[in-house]
């Protein structure tokens, strides 16, 4: 089952230039600003050599900037992201937009979890998502993912406690047939995984898809490979799938292998690591910063984007799906401005 | 709640405790005064160690406080003071205690206020933040060594703390002082005056601040080589000392002349200056690259901008769509926004009341005094060479420091 991976790197770059370099074009036919960056960057067009040649944006853009490429009545939903410092970033989907992206994630979630819905486990408390006005990130999360599921159990209690009765009754119900386990990874370890392997709990049936980043988790000497290990061996659980994603490419989930060997570029995404120093694409085992490239966006000019992450493409063409696999490795660090100002600003923190 | 002592460095303390101490000792039978030559040695020996090749290899920046901070400089502002309180018939003596609330990470603009305030018989108490790191350890170290040849009452009267976001205790030290110094940006000054003073107590307010660069077109074209070199080594070291972010680092420069000949000065002062950058070994790292393309993009998107361009990491240069269109907000280090006038004069609906400094090459003194006076104060307090930017003066942002930390007293008999 391939679902959204099924293109060759040269087949995929193939398809997505073509595609992207319209998008170049009509952003800059339909987003002002956007379109003043490019000219000022003398990005002449309209044609480019290959995907590494598209003029990217630095993703921090949409914090800074309200960049958008329908007028304002034809926007259904604006995004934003609740970022650990300054302003969220703010997306603009018109309607075609938000159905694309709906689909495509829709798409590629299931190449793993097939076609029909499965019995969900949260690993969260309900609270992450209600109050509808203002969700976290935590929450946004989970409330894009609780569509993929049905009798859902949320893992955590009123106090955030695990609630093992819970989580024994779903196992009891569903736990002989496919179920989709959802949570932040540093949640995933910490409740599931630690509550499971102290109480014997059987895992195997699961489907875990989380995401989240590894950074407290690496600080308990817990990576990819040990978190799969640990959780295949004391639990039984062995269909594991990290994604990297973002609200400012919503839609777009870059998703890891059922054998763990990297994360995938669904078909109509793909990656470029960059050298922050040539701005060069980096070679394969080379760290750099990771630039997502989708053809999802077109009501905002997020189809070619600077993260502001650090990773490495690991092989192409030669992992379990087709296309580059690669990792995250961590977070740029924020610069930081030695000025005058703001005595005060981030002392409260 | 405890305050770390980072100067004279020791175990932590409470406010209560700091305010006794220098209150009584600004007190005692040993008491400074203005221009004080216990506080003149001390500010010598700190300074040689400031300007010792160790230390000003690795942080050029501290140079000029260095040379600020020298017997033969605090001697000059001394005389100055007593030449202007002579013609007033007056006697100056020390206000008092003096509160200082530096910026979070300028690392030496502290020092400069201090050691005013100090130089003219003050007790002070310097809260020094949380995330004050990297040249400010290095200044505190060496202000703590240089205790060891000084007169006790420097380390009676002189505190320098750390505590973190505690009202309480920026309360405190408000109600107490004399005279209180507030650096920052404008929301910092706000918060800080939600605490009172005591009546007769006052502020010292230094607020976000912009500044620019004017360079001459004519005045770089009749330089020869090597001071067209200097210039651009001098522009590098106002813009990348302090990563840019200083209120006194150009935001934007200004070609002033013929808007022909000024393309290719510009083209020749940006090869220099990214030259200048790479003989220094100064780089910029991936975040602060990253930094510099959100910014530099931004002022594009504003339609602040016609081109962009970058000359590796270290070097962004912006071609303004107007004069107006100069930024005041913070680009990263290393990004030269210019813009072409004909003459300076055409600078003045420019310029606003929060710009600060001027740095300008090539032009003869008649010039520039003729420009301030047809500014009339509205904006820019100080017109220096460049290079000269973040050399600080004891007239500052409009005041003249040394004796707004004096009292004066007329005695008429």
């Amino acid at each position: 089952m391939t679902g959204a991976f099924t293109l060759s790197q040269a087949e995929r770059e193939r398809r997505l230039l073509p595609e992207l370099t319209q998008l170049v074009a009509h952003h800059r036919a339909h987003c002002a600003p956007y379109a003043r960056i490019l000219d000022a960057l003398g990005e002449v067009g309209p044609g480019f050599a290959t995907v590494a040649d598209l003029p990217w944006l630095p993703v921090r853009m949409f914090k800074t900037h309200e960049l958008k490429s329908v007028p304002d009545d034809a926007v259904v939903k604006v995004l934003t992201s609740s970022g650990t410092t300054g302003d969220p970033s703010r997306i603009y989907l018109d309607r075609t937009g938000a159905a694309a992206q709906t689909r495509a994630l829709a798409q590629t979630l299931q190449t793993v979890l097939g076609p029909r819905r499965l019995p969900m486990l949260v690993v969260d408390g309900r609270g992450v998502v209600a109050d509808r006005r203002s969700y976290s990130a935590r929450g946004a999360g989970a409330l894009g993912m609780v569509n993929f599921g049905r009798d859902h159990v949320w893992l955590l209690d009123e106090r955030d406690e695990p609630d093992v009765a819970a989580l024994r009754a779903f196992l009891a119900r569903h736990g002989d047939a496919p179920f989709l386990v959802f949570g932040f990874t540093f949640m995933v370890w910490r409740y599931l995984y630690e509550v499971a392997r102290d109480h014997g709990l059987d895992l195997s049936n699961g489907v875990l898809v989380h995401s989240g980043g590894w950074k407290t988790l690496v600080d308990q000497a817990v990576d990819n490979a040990e978190f799969r290990r640990r959780f295949a061996e004391d639990t039984g659980l062995t269909s594991i799938h990290n994604f990297y994603g973002m609200v400012e490419q919503i839609g777009t989930v870059f998703l890891e292998g059922p054998s763990g060997d990297g994360l995938y570029c669904p078909d109509f995404a793909d990656v470029i690591i960059r050298d922050p120093v040539s701005w060069a694409e980096a070679p394969v085992g080379t760290p750099g910063l990771i630039e997502v490239v989708s053809t999802l966006p077109t009501s905002y000019p997020g189809h070619v984007l600077l993260t502001e992450d650090l990773g490495v493409v690991n092989g192409v063409d030669d992992g379990h799906w087709p296309g580059k696999r690669f990792s995250v490795l961590g977070r740029l660090p924020r610069a930081e401005a030695r000025g005058c100002s703001d005595t005060f600003a981030g002392a409260t923190r | 709640m405890k305050l770390t002592a980072r100067f004279p460095a020791g175990p932590p303390g409470t406010v209560d405790e700091v305010l006794a101490g220098v209150v009584a000792a600004a007190a005692g039978p040993a008491r400074l005064g203005v221009g004080d030559p216990r506080i003149v040695d001390f500010l010598h020996g700190f300074s040689r160690r400031l300007l010792a090749p160790a230390v000003a290899r690795r942080h050029p920046e501290l140079g000029p406080l260095g040379f600020f901070l020298r017997r033969t400089e605090t001697e000059r502002q001394l005389t100055r003071l007593r030449a202007g309180l002579e013609l007033d018939d007056a006697l100056a003596f020390p206000r008092g205690l003096v509160f200082h609330v530096p910026p979070a990470n300028v690392d030496t603009i502290f020092v400069y206020s201090w050691a005013v305030a100090a130089l003219a018989g003050n007790a002070n108490v310097v809260r020094i933040s949380t995330r004050a790191a990297g040249v400010a350890d290095i200044v505190l170290d060496a202000l703590n060594e240089s205790l060891a040849d000084a007169d006790p009452v420097v380390a009676q009267t002189q505190r320098m703390i750390t505590y973190g976001h505690d009202d309480a205790i920026t309360a405190r030290l408000s109600a107490a002082c004399d005279v209180r110094v507030v650096w920052g940006g404008d929301r910092s000054v706000t918060d800080v005056r939600r605490h009172p003073l005591a009546p007769a107590a006052r502020d010292l307010t230094f607020p976000d601040r912009a500044s620019f660069a004017v360079i001459s077109v004519a005045g770089w074209l009749a330089a020869d080589t090597a001071a067209r070199r200097d210039a651009a080594e001098r522009l590098a070291n106002d813009v990348y000392w302090f990563d840019q972010a200083a209120c006194a680092s150009p935001r934007a420069i200004f070609l002033v002349g013929d808007p022909v000949a000024a393309g290719a000065v510009r083209a020749e002062l940006v090869t220099l200056v990214g030259a200048a950058v790479r003989d220094k070994g100064w780089d910029v790292d991936a975040a602060m690259a990253v930094e510099k393309r959100v910014g530099a993009y931004g002022v594009a998107a504003d339609g602040d901008a016609s081109a962009v361009a970058f000359a590796g990491n270290a070097v962004a240069t912006l071609r303004l769509t107007a004069p107006a269109a100069a930024p005041r907000r913070w680009l990263g280090a290393g990004t030269l926004p210019f813009a072409t006038v004909d003459r300076l004069t055409d600078l003045i609906p420019v310029i606003q009341r929060k710009d600060q400094t001027l740095s300008h090459f090539g032009f003869d003194r008649a010039e520039l005094v003729a420009f301030a006076h047809a500014l009339g104060g509205r904006g820019i307090d100080r017109i220096v060479p460049l290079g000269a930017a973040l050399s600080f003066a004891a007239i500052w942002d409009g005041y003249d420091l040394a004796r707004e930390f004096c009292r004066l007293v007329t005695v008429d008999a």
